[in-house]
């Protein structure tokens, strides 16, 4: 099994409104270390989803996704949840920072949660916060920050533990064109100095910036043109 | 935080039932623990009263008095036996007779007054008169002043009131007057001829005292038998006597207690299930980037528990004011010692109380705490991004 990240024949169903939805109806692809991935598909093919698989937020109804090789559905919830902490950084949409603790201080909670010690994790977070450019916004709460400023934070955030990957779920939905030109200088800048990213979005400049596009269509990958084949991975295994 | 006029009201509300609680564990052992205190206030452990009575309670009296104490006395444990006698007389104020409580006593061996100010009366001091603070003011006296008092008229056996005049040796608190009360004390055989009861040498009541307060069930048991035809409780029969009277009273209280106690879990529970309920999408997130069952759990919990605690000190303070004012109330009620109280702090039980605080603060916060932790993640955050 090669490759950062690895999924196989993923498949998602679950119950709404009384009816079965095929999220996901078997999807694999492999992720390698340093690369840009865009997922992008219309609404309810599956993007969102198959993002929560690839982070061990969900668990498929079949199929697999193994992390350098650990497999994710095989592990307990602490452990999963080790690997959310200290292996995945998360960006979400709707940002999702703690309102009554400042820019610096939802930037310190995974490293507070991870064990680092205060002095430690509160100079990283400095660091991380000059990284996105808020040095200057370290002590406001999110109430007072704009919304690019607030995503700024999260991207600090999912970069505290060092993580081997980012995800991010339609990281500029909520922002205007120009505050999400910003974020999108951000990710190729992360993905220059190294980064693994994985993001999934409705935004064509976030998915051209990206050195792969997969695209979704009804729960199946129906074009990764510089991925491995889904029969191929499936295939294999 | 976040919602600011929802969490004052919710520590309000801990406040409430909190003062409730406290009021409540204060009252159920308050009066007991107030009416030990005052028996022992003087560490006399025994007294010796007519048979079939308690101390004070009725006009009855022990004749021989002085054979009686020697018999007392003769006990190896006891170390001093104090005679009382009780009884109404007057004292002239003008033109007009006033109706006194009077106290006959042995200043060497009393339990029954506390000298404010002057001095005490010497052991066979029969010139001289203790008064409490309502008779001293209302007759204007200080001590070195005089006062007339004056026994019982008998129309039936046409006896003559007998007068004695006395030096006001000091001001006391007599520690069984009701509030207001106007008592006067004189040693013994004064109050004896004042009240015709010279003769038969008669007291009201005996308190003993014994070596220690281990000795005194013993020395009870011992003085029983020596003496059938009186009644002799130790302070430990007496509390034992005043719990059984109270126990409704108790109950009462426990049953108001576990109330509060039972709204404060019910109020906290609401308030945290709506909050966790409210930041379910903020959860999830945090779930999703690592963050431990066990961290949010014990985020709720002490969400709850920091609640409990705000609210329980200001609680408390609301507490001890309702109790001043309640207390002020009941012990208005006539016929009481004004040195009884109903609300009367105890450290253990004002510990139990704050732990019982503590855990209903822990346990109200215990079930959102669990509907936080079951949350699913994906399912929360897809519901959120829709």
């Amino acid at each position: 099994m090669s490759g950062l990240l690895t999924a196989v024949g993923l498949r998602k169903d679950y119950p709404m409104n009384g009816e079965v939805v095929h999220a996901l109806r078997g999807v694999s692809l492999t992720i390698e270390r340093g690369e840009y991935v865009a997922v992008v598909g219309p609404s309810g093919s599956g993007k969102s989803t198959l993002l929560q698989l690839l982070g061990g937020i969900d668990s498929p109804t079949a199929g697999s996704v193994h992390l350098d090789g650990v497999h994710l559905e095989a592990l307990s919830d602490r452990e999963l949840t080790r690997i959310r902490l200290t292996r995945i950084g998360f960006v979400f949409q709707r940002f999702h920072l703690l309102p009554v603790l400042t820019a610096l201080e939802n930037v310190e909670l995974p490293m507070a949660e991870a064990g680092l010690a205060r002095a430690e994790r509160r100079a990283r977070a400095r660091e991380l916060l000059r990284y996105v450019g808020l040095e200057s916004r370290v002590s406001h709460r999110p109430t007072a920050l704009s919304g690019g400023e607030m995503q700024r934070v999260a991207i600090a955030r999912a970069l505290a533990n060092r993580p081997a990957m980012i995800l991010a779920d339609e990281p500029t939905g909520e922002l205007d064109a120009a505050t999400g030109h910003t974020i999108l200088s951000l990710f190729r800048r992360l993905h220059d100095d190294g980064a693994t990213l994985v993001v999934v979005t409705h935004d064509e400049h976030l998915a051209r910036e990206a050195g792969r596009v997969v695209q979704m269509l009804d729960g199946r990958m129906v074009a990764d043109p510089s991925g491995i084949a889904p029969e191929q991975v499936a295939d294999g295994c | 935080m976040r919602h600011r006029v929802r969490t004052v009201l919710a520590v309000a509300g801990v406040a409430v039932t909190t003062a409730m609680l406290l009021d409540m564990v204060l009252l159920a052992g308050g009066i007991e623990r107030s009416f030990t205190r005052l028996l022992e206030g003087r560490g006399f452990q025994i007294r010796v009263s007519p048979k079939g009575t308690l101390p004070f309670d009725t006009e009855a009296t022990i004749p021989d008095a002085a054979g009686v104490r020697r018999r007392i006395a003769a006990d190896s444990a006891v170390v001093a036996v104090g005679p009382v006698l009780a009884t109404s007389l007057y004292a002239r104020h003008g033109d007009s007779l006033v109706t006194l409580f009077g106290y006959g006593i042995d200043p060497t061996a009393q339990a029954i007054y506390e000298v404010e100010r002057g001095r005490d009366l010497g052991p066979d001091d029969s010139t001289g008169v203790l008064l409490s603070v309502p008779v001293a003011e209302r007759f204007g006296l200080v001590p070195g002043d005089t006062l007339i008092l004056q026994s019982r008229l008998d129309p039936e056996a046409v006896r003559a009131a007998v007068s004695r005049r006395l030096v006001v040796r000091g001001i006391v608190r007599w520690l069984y007057d009701y509030k207001g009360q106007p008592s006067v004390g004189t040693i013994v055989t004064v109050l004896q001829d004042l009240a015709g009861l010279r003769a038969g040498d008669r007291v009201s009541a005996f308190a003993v005292k014994v070596r220690t307060d281990a000795e005194a069930a013993a020395a009870t048991e011992r003085l029983r038998s020596a003496l059938p035809r009186l009644e002799v409780n130790s302070i430990a029969d007496f509390v034992r006597r005043f719990r059984e009277r109270l126990v409704y009273f108790r109950q009462v209280s426990y049953i108001i207690g576990s109330i509060s106690l039972i709204v404060t879990v019910l109020l906290l529970s609401t308030l945290l299930s709506i909050t966790v309920n409210e930041r379910r999408g903020e959860i999830a997130t945090l779930r999703a980037i690592g963050v431990a069952r066990g961290t949010i759990v014990g985020g709720v919990m002490l969400e709850g528990a920091l609640l409990t605690l705000v609210g329980g000190a200001l609680g408390a303070a609301l507490g001890a004011v309702t109790a001043t004012y309640l207390d002020r109330i009941l012990t208005a009620f006539p016929g009481l010692p004004a040195s009884i109280s109903f609300f009367v702090p105890d450290p253990q039980s004002l510990t139990l109380a704050g732990a019982l605080l503590v855990a209903t603060g822990v346990l109200a916060g215990a079930y959102p705490a669990l509907l936080a932790a079951r949350a699913p993640i994906a399912a929360t955050l897809r519901a959120e991004a829709t």
